[in-house]
């Protein structure tokens, strides 16, 4: 975690891009030394030989060549025309014998110009002569700055070049990782999930993609199964439920029957019906936690509405309870499932039906706010308890004594809520009614 | 007509059997899927009723294979697996109607009339009683020569009622026929009155004689 929160192809791009820019550094300031350094060496070795060669000259012609005591001329000095070089020999009034290298200024014709001097004493006939013999190191100096200058920019220029190259390069590299993710992204549903394999060079994203198509297959068998195990106690359950009621209903085709015996059978019937609700109920719920209904039709929520409206239209009718829409021809349409849609609006109105008193009323109406599709269920029913609101949408939840209701309405309202991205919100107050808003995902 | 009963729970298969020959069906039970296939075979059915989660065989493919062999027989499937996924290959395997268990024995009856009477077309479409005249055909009422207008429920209400008549319908089986047996869960509810209340109101406005009778606690009875 050096770069938090950075894509794996900038992060590379940095590390490159720091780690050259601190190569440049080096060698922009490293390189013109080392090449000063190699110059002043090849110096000092020139510098070296020209004084053997002025040992040899007064070897053979003797140090009156450049001085004469006797004639009062102690020193002699010598500069190429451009003051390149200069050799200079005097008399020292140094006992000792000795001779360095070092880098010096020397001020000729008013002007300071550096030069690397070697310096040394030698005796001649009891007299200690000191030779100087000089080489101008402007040169090397401006070889430097201009060297600098050049590296400077090659490698500026190299640095771009790279940069962008490494970035491509990455970037083809890192192609198959990210169609690997995307795959993983667009993909809703283990069994629907496209195990063809992506085109890569790299052994470790194949190695990711192996891994995840296992753990991909892994998870599809555990859906399957679970499903599997779903139908099966649905099965196992829904079975001798069927028997008990076709032996009722054989039963109660008996015309013999007296009537306290038929109004029993029913009873029966009518515990056999909730029980036989229940388990669908549960099933249902199942079903869609295991992702076993399709989402992908289009619907016109409103018309939906007006359809369970129409289908449970008695419901109010019986209570005299007054149902009023507003429910404009929207063009709002929901990627969705019609089976659920219709289970979810069926709960809320039935429960609206259900909870509201007697000539009370229904307010049923769906408008546009900040480009989302809204619908508001509103009854002036029971209302419910500030802190029975944030377990309503729990399984088996009830908060009225004595109905016949499982707590499960509501639970479904909320699961088919989810899988299509509807928000939910209520409000309610105790005796005043509840309000249920379904805010849609925006188109 | 002949049924074929293919379901391996023997004992709902002699439910079944016990009251469709009282509706003077001809039954024969199937407790496997082989025993089926063999059968299918051999025999010609109008019906086959298929319980589509046998042990041994796969009830669409006993549908297909049936078909396959050109059979003309009708087929229903009942279920007690998927409510969706089975409905839809159903009916792309040719299944012909789709029941859910538990179901109701009259539920069954009236569904394989409801076949009966659009593929075979020979049971009359129009049943009388006194001075009125409903079409199953057209799903209209008539009194004499007047139309009477009803909405869907009250016709499937009526039409149910009149299809078993002197016969007690509960609610449950009222409910269950007009809304289908998964949403409802108050099944004791009054919701069906409501409908009742409007069909007696409109026959009302033609004789007074009062067709649909209450059965206090259980539900309504058709009587002539």
């Amino acid at each position: 975690m050096i770069f938090p929160n950075m894509k794996l192809k900038n992060q590379l791009a940095l590390i490159n891009t720091l780690s050259k820019i601190l190569i440049i550094l080096i060698a922009v300031f490293i390189l013109p030394l080392l090449v000063r350094k190699i110059s002043i060496n090849e110096t000092d070795n020139q510098l070296t030989d020209k004084l053997d060669q002025i040992y040899e000259i007064l070897e053979d012609d003797g140090v009156e060549v450049f001085i004469d005591i006797e004639s009062d001329i102690l020193g002699y000095g010598s500069y190429n025309i451009l003051k390149e070089e200069y050799v200079s020999i005097e008399v020292s009034t140094d006992t000792l014998l000795y001779e360095y290298i070092e880098t010096t200024q020397r001020i000729i014709d008013d002007e300071i110009l550096n030069y690397r001097v070697i310096s040394a004493t030698f005796e001649y006939d009891s007299v200690i002569y000191l030779v100087e013999i000089g080489h101008s190191i402007s040169s090397i100096i401006n070889f430097e700055k201009e060297l600098r200058e050049f590296a400077f920019y090659l490698l500026i220029l190299l640095l771009t070049l790279t940069i962008i190259l490494d970035l491509s390069i990455v970037q083809i590299l890192l192609r198959p990782f990210e169609q690997i993710i995307q795959k993983l992204k667009t993909n809703h549903h283990p069994s629907s999930f496209d195990y063809t394999k992506v085109k890569s060079s790299t052994s470790d994203f194949k190695y990711l993609e192996d891994s995840i198509h296992q753990l991909m297959k892994k998870i599809e068998i555990a859906f399957n199964e679970e499903r599997e195990y779903i139908g099966n106690i649905s099965h196992e359950i829904l079975t001798p439920i069927s028997i008990i009621r076709s032996k009722l209903d054989n039963f109660s085709e008996n015309t013999t029957l007296i009537h306290e015996n038929s109004l029993k059978i029913h009873e029966v019937k009518i515990t056999l019906g909730r029980l036989t609700k229940l388990v669908r109920s549960l099933l249902l719920l199942s079903r869609i936690e295991n992702n076993e209904y399709l989402v992908n039709k289009n619907l016109n929520i409103n018309q939906h509405i007006k359809i369970v409206l129409e289908e449970i239209n008695e419901r109010f009718e019986v209570k005299g309870i007054s149902v009023s829409t507003d429910l404009p021809a929207s063009e709002y349409i929901l990627k969705g499932n019609a089976e659920l849609i219709h289970i979810l609006f069926f709960n809320l109105l039935n429960n609206a039906a259900k909870y509201t008193n007697e000539d009370g009323c229904v307010i049923i109406k769906s408008y546009e706010r900040y480009n989302q599709h809204i619908v508001e269920i509103s009854d002036d029913g029971v209302g419910i308890a500030k802190d029975h609101l944030p377990r309503i949408f729990s399984r088996f939840k009830k908060f009225q004594k004595g109905n016949n209701s499982f707590g499960l309405g509501l639970a479904l309202v909320k699961k088919i809520c989810d899988i299509h991205q509807i928000d939910i919100e209520v409000k309610s107050q105790p005796n005043k009614g509840s309000t249920f808003k379904l805010i849609f995902p925006k188109l | 007509m002949r049924i074929l009963i293919v379901e391996d729970e023997k004992s709902l298969a002699n439910e079944i059997m016990l009251f469709l020959s009282k509706e003077h069906f001809n039954c024969e039970i199937a407790l496997t899927g082989i025993n089926a296939s063999e059968l299918l075979a051999v025999n010609t059915y109008d019906f086959v009723l298929i319980d589509i989660g046998l042990p041994d065989y796969n009830g669409l493919d006993l549908i297909k294979e049936a078909k396959d062999n050109d059979s003309e027989a009708y087929f229903i499937v009942i279920t007690a697996r998927g409510e969706l996924e089975d409905k839809l290959t159903g009916f792309d395997y040719g299944a012909d109607d789709y029941l859910p268990k538990p179901f109701s024995l009259l539920e069954l009856h009236s569904r394989i009339q409801a076949i009966a009477r659009r593929k075979f077309g020979h049971i009359k479409p129009t049943i009388t009683f006194g001075n009125f005249e409903i079409d199953i055909n057209n799903r209209s009422l008539k009194h004499k020569r007047t139309t009477i207008e009803l909405t869907k429920k009250e016709y499937d209400l009526l039409s149910y009622l009149i299809l078993n008549r002197n016969r007690i319908l509960d609610r449950l089986q009222l409910t269950e026929h007009i809304w289908g047996n998964f949403f409802e869960e108050d099944y004791d509810s009054n919701y069906i009155d409501v409908h009742i209340k409007n069909v007696r109101k409109k026959l009302s406005k033609f004789d007074n004689y009062n067709w649909i009778k209450t059965v206090r606690g259980i539900g309504y009875k058709f009587v002539e």
